[in-house]
């Protein structure tokens, strides 16, 4: 049965990847990603689809085998924690279930597997909103309604550590506002460590306190959103934008431009008194330049767009 | 291991698979059987022979079809419907999950066994008591034949976990199953020069098993029957181990 160990619960709860990587016949999927969860926020585990995210939860969930590297929970590889599911709740896939099983019998499949009381599936349907339609058989289940099945039986156990693939998928407006006030709680009032992922960075952008970017297989950026949304653009409007292009890329640092629509570019990587003086040497008509803090969606699919260069 | 026998059988009993299954062995033994006895008509002197009466005990195993596909699919549909990860998840000891898996479905297999020996018998013996025939318990070692049933009903389950394990696709592994039991089987028999490979397959082993006078010259003598049987059987639990311990769960 449960029995707490002994170990401090803020070390009980950290997630640490470190060097992990995966290679199936000849695709190199998650290439030597370190990054590390506390406990007590939510973290966004963010990459385009393909991005080896859920690869990486797999390897982290002891049901794939990693190629090299290493990946613990309170300093333990999954396979070798006693009772997993009172330490650690993860959702892999919404669809996780036989579709002619009832949810009710769902979760009393897991709890006959785990030891725990069959009254604890009634607690969870309750926890999720689930109770009324227990008796249903999955196969009639929305998508919504699948993604909290899946979080009731992640929540079995009370564990400490809650891992969730992609849980806001399928889930309408008001499923999602539910969602991220559950997941704070969790995090905020329990102090639980929870890892959320997802390919869209405005889904848990309200949820997330850390994110652990990913992109092609490779740690692109591990932080803070605020940090993230921090990266500054200039925004200018050019008749002439190739010629500014050019002038700016003699620029020292790392200039990187992006083309808007007609006359307009976003210009990252350099002061706009910078971008200005530039294009002054250059007699390069500007008629707009405007610092613009960039928004975090931009920000996240520059970053993962990078990630492919130099591979 | 009991909280995982238990949570194997919870999925056996949630969903109605087995009771269509156990109702297709319960059928296809009362239909071999009856085909047995009709294909003798009513001539008691062959009704009354060993030969005769083994067979007809026998045609209970034609229910191992059924627990054969039950194994297959307990496997297969966990990677269908991705319950292999909450499974995996709930124990990351591979392997007890597997052991789990084999001790819940020799159990069901057992029942299934018994429900066609059931039938068979409920067919046989009012059937030989109209044509003025006596069932030869003791003397035509018919207990041997119903004991040979009984193991080899069963353990068809366990091969079918094992085809499951190495087959993930349902389909795929059902059809194969199905295919080498039912097609291959019964050509390679007839094949000259595969004939001397075919009576250590397991379907042919199996069928000696219940060959208690050795009749069908086919097959192996039952005893050795039933030792390549036994070794098909553990080489199955070992390479379903074996591969779910190995290989990275979808």
């Amino acid at each position: 049965m449960a029995e707490l160990r002994p170990s401090a619960p803020e070390h009980r709860g950290r997630i640490v990847v470190s060097g992990l990587t995966k290679t199936f016949p000849g695709v190199r999927a998650v290439k030597g990603l370190s990054f590390t969860v506390e406990p007590g926020s939510v973290t966004g585990f963010l990459g385009p689809n393909g991005a080896g995210k859920t690869t990486t939860l797999r390897m982290l969930l002891g049901l794939a085998i990693p190629t090299s590297g290493t990946a613990t929970i309170g300093g333990l590889a999954y396979g070798d924690i006693d009772d997993p599911s009172r330490l650690v709740g993860a959702v892999l896939d919404a669809t996780s279930f036989h579709p002619s099983r009832t949810a009710r019998n769902h979760l009393r499949v897991y709890c006959a597997a785990t030891g725990l009381p069959d009254t604890r599936a009634d607690e969870v349907l309750d926890l999720v909103g689930l109770r009324a339609v227990a008796d249903r058989a999955v196969r009639g289940y929305s998508l919504g309604m699948r993604q909290r099945l899946g979080l009731a039986t992640a929540l079995l156990g009370d564990p400490r550590v809650l891992i969730l693939d992609e849980p806001a998928n399928g889930l309408d407006p008001e499923g999602i506002v539910w969602l991220r006030g559950f997941l704070r709680d969790m995090a905020e009032i329990d102090g639980r460590t929870v890892l959320v992922s997802s390919h869209v960075l405005s889904e848990v952008e309200q949820t997330v306190d850390r994110v652990v970017i990913l992109a092609r297989g490779r740690l692109i950026y591990e932080g803070t959103l605020a940090e993230l949304a921090s990266e500054r653009a200039t925004l200018v409007r050019t008749p002439t934008p190739d010629l500014l292009i050019s002038a700016l890329t003699g620029l020292a640092g790392d200039v990187r431009f992006e083309r808007g629509v007609d006359d307009l570019i976003y210009v990252y990587g350099v002061e706009p008194d910078a971008v200005g003086h530039a294009a002054w040497l250059a007699h390069i008509e500007l008629r707009e330049l405007s610092p613009r803090r960039s928004d975090l969606e931009k920000a996240f699919l520059q970053l993962t767009a990078a990630g492919g260069v130099g591979e | 291991m009991n909280r995982l026998i238990r949570a194997e059988f919870r999925k056996i009993f949630t969903t109605r698979l087995w009771w269509a299954m156990l109702l297709g062995a319960a059928a296809f033994a009362t239909l071999a059987t009856i085909g047995q006895l009709a294909g003798n008509g009513v001539d008691s002197a062959a009704l009354m022979s060993a030969r005769t009466q083994q067979a007809v005990f026998a045609s209970a195993t034609f229910g191992d079809i059924f627990t054969l596909v039950v194994g297959v699919i307990a496997i297969t549909t966990e990677y269908r419907h991705f319950t292999s990860r909450p499974t995996f998840l709930s124990e990351p000891r591979r392997g007890r999950i597997v052991v789990a898996k084999m001790v819940a479905y020799a159990i069901l297999g057992l029942g299934y066994a018994t429900a066609c020996i059931a039938v068979t018998v409920a067919v046989a013996v009012p059937w030989l008591a109209t044509e003025h025939t006596t069932v030869e318990w003791q003397n035509h070692d018919l207990i041997w034949v119903i004991a040979g049933d009984l193991a080899t009903i069963t353990a068809f389950a366990v091969f079918g976990l094992g085809v499951g394990v190495l087959v993930r696709n349902q389909i795929a592994a059902v059809i194969a199953a199905l295919a080498y039991l039912l097609v291959l089987g019964p050509v390679m028999q007839v094949i000259p020069g595969v004939k001397v490979i075919y009576r250590w397959l397991p379907g042919a082993a199996a069928d000696a098993v219940t060959d208690v006078g050795h009749f069908n010259d086919r097959l192996l003598n039952p005893w050795e029957g039933l030792a390549v049987f036994l070794a098909w059987g553990v080489l199955f639990a070992l390479s379903g181990w074996w591969f779910t311990v190995r290989r990275d769960i979808p």
